[in-house]
């Protein structure tokens, strides 16, 4: 059996119970003690996400200020309970408007109730998607001052809607104006070593979707990937058009998509849900183009005084400009006066992370900024522990850049009805884990 | 064990009013039965508003815990009302006290059946689901007749809630469920409904169902079979598409049960299943995944293309998705390199670190880039693994060090890595020092031919750097290994043993007593003083391993010098390969269960989780807070648990078989406990051991010359207790109510305090390190549990080829190291042997 959860917590920070929700018998009501004493009061707390306790298993993630706990008293299945936390928590997510949190939880704890009574059955997931469930659990429900009893009754044919086949989308859907928005946004995984080497770098991406269609609309969207262009190329028997082709190393999609005519055509086709939605992800591992370079040099002079000289370089088209750029550089914990001098932007020394933190607001392509700081520390009598340098880490968003190269070729819509529709593009790169050594 | 205070709940600012204020829980309490049975009548407007405000109050008390049972009847009072909200919070009240209210619980009974024949299938579901909730036995009667009707319920929301009330009431009262004939319509339903979800909720509750009914009827377990029959395997897949993706799991589960007839039937499922690799549940991939491996374990070289194919999906559900997800995934992939490291081996560069990852993951990482380091790949993986040894993340530095050691171990471009770990040794850090020592000490086992470039670096630190006993012993058996390399070898070791009394390690103790013999044969002249300390303070040690082998040492050398030489230094030969600490058959074990918890554990799951042999621990309310969980792997009979585990093991070479490959007969020889003992045992434990035992016991009158040459004057006859000549049958069964049973009706033979040595509290982090301890002494747990400072255990032991028992309670006290004893005995006349025997093997623990 996949699940089969005994009980679910919901506890905050300090352990107190927030929600708790037994499904089944075969666990103790003291299970929430066990994890009290057992976990969150010893070191163990974040060494593993898996503990068994007696005879139950405890699967356990830290949400914000949240821990959700799943107790399960057979051989469970791991990844589906996580991945079912994960799903839940998207949903409460989206009931709440944004935050989840121990402020939220104790504000909704009759609506989480009511959707843990939904999701999950005797232990076994249930239905968890929000388009679904927000037709017969609604907000309203809990918040509105008059309710009356027509507006609590769900819509009528919602049950059915509850279990059907395209479970993904309800019928009868009338926009005045037929949008579709597609987000390409990557995040670029970089390791690299104190020589300039990339150890490991990686590109994951994911096709956002925002659609607000009428009808029950087809979509059709053409990537210049490599496997798509030759398959294409193939069946028009035509030589593929020259130009930059990307390799996708793995693809995985929303239930939407029909896999079976991907794998045939290798074109992404599907009825879209309402709203917003997370159309694939996929990951690249070969020629990525990184759209930062860092040049750090750092030297220790003498046991009180630093040098900290880095050079960050733009390597994306001068007309695109990069947003939001931090970089964080390391420095010892017993430092004590810093002064710098930078090129653009602003930095400062933050001793709460033991990090100078230099941001450029804006900062445009094929430009190299630097900055020289002077780092001047206490002197220790403990001089034998030499300084473990940290990495330099970096955050940034490059907008119409993408770190792999994909783009959009086409994205299609049908529907029987014949309406036009606008279809707007964006793409961005963000920083994922940025890493250089220094 | 209490509720959290409430005093320490203070209200946030954001909360509605009255939400979750506690001021004095039993006047609110009352308070709220007021206000509730005031409305309960009224039919004014705006009722229902007020209503939910005191409703919430209710849950929210009963959520942190607090007892408000007592509103119960006002409650159902006050649930006839339209509002659906009101009726859920309602239900939900109901369901959790209606267990210890049976007699209220039937005040509900009638509004929930009214519910049930409402006109809203929302209505009808939830009152269904509600009903078959209550959980309470006397009750079920009630059940049958709403959920029959419920089951065929023209909307798919009412039957999807009344497949699960089915499988709710079998819990609750099994016959009643299998009287009514439920199992056979689910089975209908589950091949005939339109909607999938019900076709899901079906086949997890017949899963359940026949599973426990399997043990008792023929029937039962024949159905089961069906389950995973042709036709409903291809009914189920290929409707695969339209299931959610939770049953899209439970589906793939299913299949990977089914045993195709040839190889285009594989093939054909792999073909439909394709696409599911694709999926955006990572729980699905895995899933289709398992069925992959599972369906293609005989053949061999589809078996490859599958390693082939499924490397990218996992790859990618290791970088995409939550830390905790990644490390359920890096868990499997961990599983599968040990079986085929070649096919991630040029895929290293994914499992480097990040700074800020978590330990569990990074943790994990490291032993992926231990498993995959081949020929092509050490050099990059070894420089990577040095970064982490400067970590500031001290337990993943020392990791990340052994990780390094793992990998010269085997075999790969060992001149590197003996260089790095030379690096490690001058970085002066007393965790690198101390992990690198340890290390290096095992190369030499293997690698003797680099003695001459280690030892010149060892030689260079000082004792005095290395604190930790492991590094210790490691440095001093090299010093007593190398002594004849190593200058002023002796006379550090001569140092060392000045502070024997500073030393608390007793494997130090014993490391260094082996290493100055060593050391004395080869350079007798500069040892002679330090081994005549040595011994003396060994003889008197107060632990009990230190002081035999103090003992023996004497008694040889008195009895021949040279059969002394032989003994102590044998010429040696090179360790050629570490054992593996896990059968080959355990690991298949837990590859049967892959996408599994077993995974996680690196147990199979009979190992954590036994129910059939869960004995009802009636008891269990003296043994307090213990946990039934551990008592269940113990009382399993060892009898059982060997043919259960043939049973068990053969399921991937059964497989194997029926589908036409070779049967890898090998013999069925697993361990008991799966953690077999480290096999790094110290090389001077093992000396000790290979030298005869004849040679001890032989010598009263040989020599005395060697007295004379060390100048002690140690008493001939040492005061030591004889040991007890009491066999402890190795391979005891004793069912948890015969135990319980015993300990009833034997009085306490013996009752007193021991002390604990301190190495053994501080291995007892865990009951479960005790327990293993003990059970190599033939003492079995029946039942442990506690934590720090106090824990408590149950112990049984039977004499050898006769059936009396021993049966003993241990309370330990970690803070004071005491242990109190109780001991109950069929046989009152060797009670006392037992205790010696008993307080013997707990003073063990910890040091070996």
């Amino acid at each position: 059996m996949p699940v089969a959860a005994s009980a679910i917590y919901f506890l905050n920070l300090r352990g107190d119970v927030l929600i708790n929700r037994l499904y089944r018998d075969d666990v103790g009501g003291n299970m929430v003690d066990a994890f009290r004493m057992h976990i969150m009061q010893t070191k163990e707390l974040g060494t593993c996400p898996v503990r068994q306790i007696g005879g139950c298993s405890f699967f356990y993630m830290r949400i914000s200020n949240v821990y959700i706990v799943i107790v399960v008293s057979s051989n469970a299945n791991v990844a589906c309970a996580f991945k079912f936390v994960v799903e839940a928590v998207a949903l409460f997510k989206s009931y709440f408007g944004g935050a989840f949190d121990e402020d939220a939880i104790r504000n909704n704890f009759v609506l989480i109730y009511e959707l843990l009574d939904e999701i999950m059955d005797f232990g076994y997931p249930q239905n968890l998607s929000p388009e679904i469930l927000k037709l017969y659990i609604t907000q309203e429900g809990v918040r509105s001052p008059f309710s009356s009893k027509p507006s609590d009754k769900p819509v009528p044919n919602a049950t059915l809607q509850v279990t059907g086949a395209v479970g993904w989308r309800r019928e009868g859907l009338v926009y005045k104006k037929n949008e579709v928005f597609l987000d390409i946004v990557e995040s670029v995984n970089l390791l690299m070593s104190s020589k300039g080497s990339v150890l490991r770098c990686d590109v994951t991406g994911k096709i956002l979707m925002k659609c607000f269609l009428s009808g029950m609309p087809d979509l059709k969207l053409g990537l210049n990937d490599k496997i798509g262009l030759e398959k294409e190329s193939q069946l028009k028997s035509r030589p593929s058009k020259s130009g930059k082709t990307i390799e996708l190393d793995d693809v995985t999609f929303h239930q939407c998509v029909n896999l079976t005519r991907f794998n045939s055509e290798k074109t992404v086709s599907f009825v879209p849900p309402d709203g917003e939605f997370e159309l694939m992800k996929y990951r690249i591992t070969e020629g990525v183009n990184l759209p930062f370079r860092v040049l750090p040099t750092i030297k220790e002079l003498g046991r009180t005084r630093m040098e900290v000289n880095v050079k960050v370089k733009s390597v994306f088209g001068a007309k695109m400009f990069a947003l939001g750029v931090v970089i964080k550089i390391p420095v010892p914990k017993q430092t004590a006066k810093t002064s710098f001098q930078v090129t653009s932007g602003r930095a400062k020394y933050q001793a709460a992370i033991d990090c100078l933190v230099w941001k450029i607001r804006k900062f445009p392509g094929q430009t190299e900024p630097t900055l020289s700081a002077e780092v001047e520390l206490i002197s220790t009598m403990a001089e034998k522990k030499s300084w473990t340098r940290p990495p330099i880490q970096m955050e940034f968003q490059v907008p119409m850049f993408t770190a792999s190269g994909l783009r959009v070729r086409f994205l299609k819509v049908w529907e029987k009805s014949g309406y036009n529709t606008v279809e707007w593009v964006r793409y961005i790169t963000k920083a994922g884990s940025y890493e250089i050594r220094c | 064990m209490a509720p959290p205070a409430q005093s320490q709940r203070s209200p946030s600012p954001s909360q509605p009013s009255g939400v979750l204020i506690m001021v004095n829980s039993k006047s609110e309490v009352s308070d709220l039965k007021l206000q509730l049975r005031q409305l309960a009548g009224s039919r004014a407007p705006g009722v229902d508003d007020s209503k939910r405000e005191l409703f919430k109050k209710v849950i929210s008390y009963m959520t942190i815990g607090i007892d408000v049972s007592s509103l119960f009847g006002e409650m159902v009072m006050c649930s006839a009302t339209s509002d659906i909200v009101l009726k859920k919070m309602c239900y939900l009240y109901v369901g959790n006290y209606a267990k210890v209210n049976p007699d209220l619980a039937l005040l509900t009974i009638n509004f929930l059946q009214r519910d049930c024949r409402d006109e809203d299938p929302m209505i009808r579901g939830l009152a269904l689901r509600s009903l078959c909730s209550l959980r309470v036995a006397n009750l079920v009667e009630y059940l049958v007749g709403p959920l029959g009707s419920g089951l065929k319920d023209n909307n798919s929301y009412v039957r999807m809630v009344a497949v699960m009330g089915v499988l709710k009431l079998y819990h609750i009262s099994a016959s009643t469920c299998i009287d009514a004939d439920f199992p056979s319509i689910l089975k209908h339903l589950m091949l005939h409904d339109s909607d999938t979800q019900v076709v899901a909720n079906c086949l997890s509750a017949l899963q359940e169902i026949w599973s426990a009914e399997a043990s008792t009827s023929e029937e039962a377990s024949r159905e089961r079979e069906a389950l995973i029959s042709k036709p409903v395997i291809y009914y189920l897949l290929n409707r695969i598409k339209e299931f959610s993706e939770w049953a899209q799991c439970l589906v793939l589960e299913l299949v990977t049960k089914y045993v195709p007839s040839d190889s285009s039937e594989i093939f054909d499922i792999m073909n439909l299943l394709e696409d599911r690799l694709q999926h955006a549940n990572g729980a699905v991939v895995l899933a289709t995944i398992r069925v992959f491996l599972q369906l293609t374990l005989s053949m061999t070289d589809v078996h490859q293309q599958v390693y082939e194919r499924i490397k990218a999906p996992l790859l990618t559900l290791v970088s995409s998705g939550s830390p905790e997800q990644s490390y359920a995934v890096l868990s499997h992939l961990h599983l599968l390199v040990m079986r085929a490291p070649y096919v991630f081996s040029s895929d290293y560069k994914h499992f480097y670190c990040q700074y800020n990852e978590p330990s569990y993951v990074k943790r994990l990482k490291l032993e992926m880039l231990t498993a995959v380091a081949n020929e092509s790949n050490t050099y990059e993986i070894v420089t990577e693994l040095c970064e982490y040894a400067a970590n500031v993340d001290i337990p993943i530095a020392r990791e990340s060090i052994r990780a390094v050691g793992k990998i010269a171990l085997q075999q790969y471009d060992v001149n590197a890595i003996v260089d790095r770990l030379l690096q490690f040794l001058e970085m002066e850090k007393d965790y690198v020092t101390a992990e690198a020592l340890v290390l290096v000490k095992d190369l030499l086992r293997k690698y003797p031919q680099w003695s001459h470039d280690c030892i010149a670096v060892v030689g260079n630190i000082s004792s005095k750097n290395v604190q930790e006993p492991k590094a210790k012993a490691a440095l001093i058996w090299m010093l007593g290994e190398y002594s004849q390399d190593m200058q002023d070898a002796p006379y550090v070791l001569e140092s060392l043993v000045e502070n024997w009394d500073e030393e608390h390690s007793a494997e130090v103790r014993l490391h260094l007593l082996t290493a100055v013999m060593k050391c004395f044969f080869k350079r007798p002249p500069e040892t002679q003083s330090a081994l005549g300390a040595a011994l003396a303070g060994g003889i008197a040690d107060f632990h009990q391993d230190v002081h035999d082998r103090a003992l023996f040492y004497y008694r040889i050398l008195r009895y021949n010098v040279s059969v002394a030489e032989r003994v102590v230094n044998p010429p040696k030969q090179a360790v050629s390969v570490f054992a593996d600490t896990q059968s080959s058959e355990i690991k298949d074990r837990i590859f049967d269960e892959f996408n599994s918890l077993s995974v996680l554990y690196q147990k199979p799951s009979y190992m954590f989780t036994d129910k059939e042999h869960r004995g009802p621990l009636e008891f269990a309310d003296e043994l307090g807070n213990l946990s039934i969980g551990e008592a269940a792997n113990n009382v399993v009979p060892t009898q059982m648990v060997e043919e259960n585990d043939k049973d068990l093991l053969l399921t991937t070479s059964e497989k194997e078989e029926t589908k036409g490959s070779r049967n890898n007969g090998s013999a069925y020889t697993v361990p008991y406990d799966g953690s077999s003992t480290s096999v790094f045992a110290s090389q001077a434990q093992i000396e000790s051991a290979v030298s005869n035992p004849t040679l001890a016991g032989h010598s009263p009158q040989a020599s005395f010359a060697i007295d004379d040459l060390l100048g002690l004057g140690i008493p001939a006859t040492p005061a030591v207790p004889s040991p007890p000549q009491l066999k402890l049958n190795t391979k005891a069964a004793l069912d948890p109510s015969t135990f319980q049973q015993k300990w009833r009706q034997l009085p306490v033979a013996l009752s007193q305090e021991i002390s604990v040595n301190p190495q053994g509290v501080a291995a007892l982090t865990a009951p479960q390190a005790l327990l293993r301890h003990m059970q190599s002494h033939s003492i079995h747990c029946i039942a442990s549990g506690g934590q720090s400072p106090n824990f408590k255990f149950f112990f049984f032991a039977q004499k050898f080829e006769e059936s009396s028992n021993y049966l003993v309670e241990c309370v330990i006290n970690t803070s004071s190291a005491k242990a109190q004893v109780k001991i109950k005995a069929d046989d009152q006349n060797t009670s006392q042997d037992f205790s010696t025997l008993f307080e013997s093997a707990l003073s063990k623990f910890g040091t070996s």
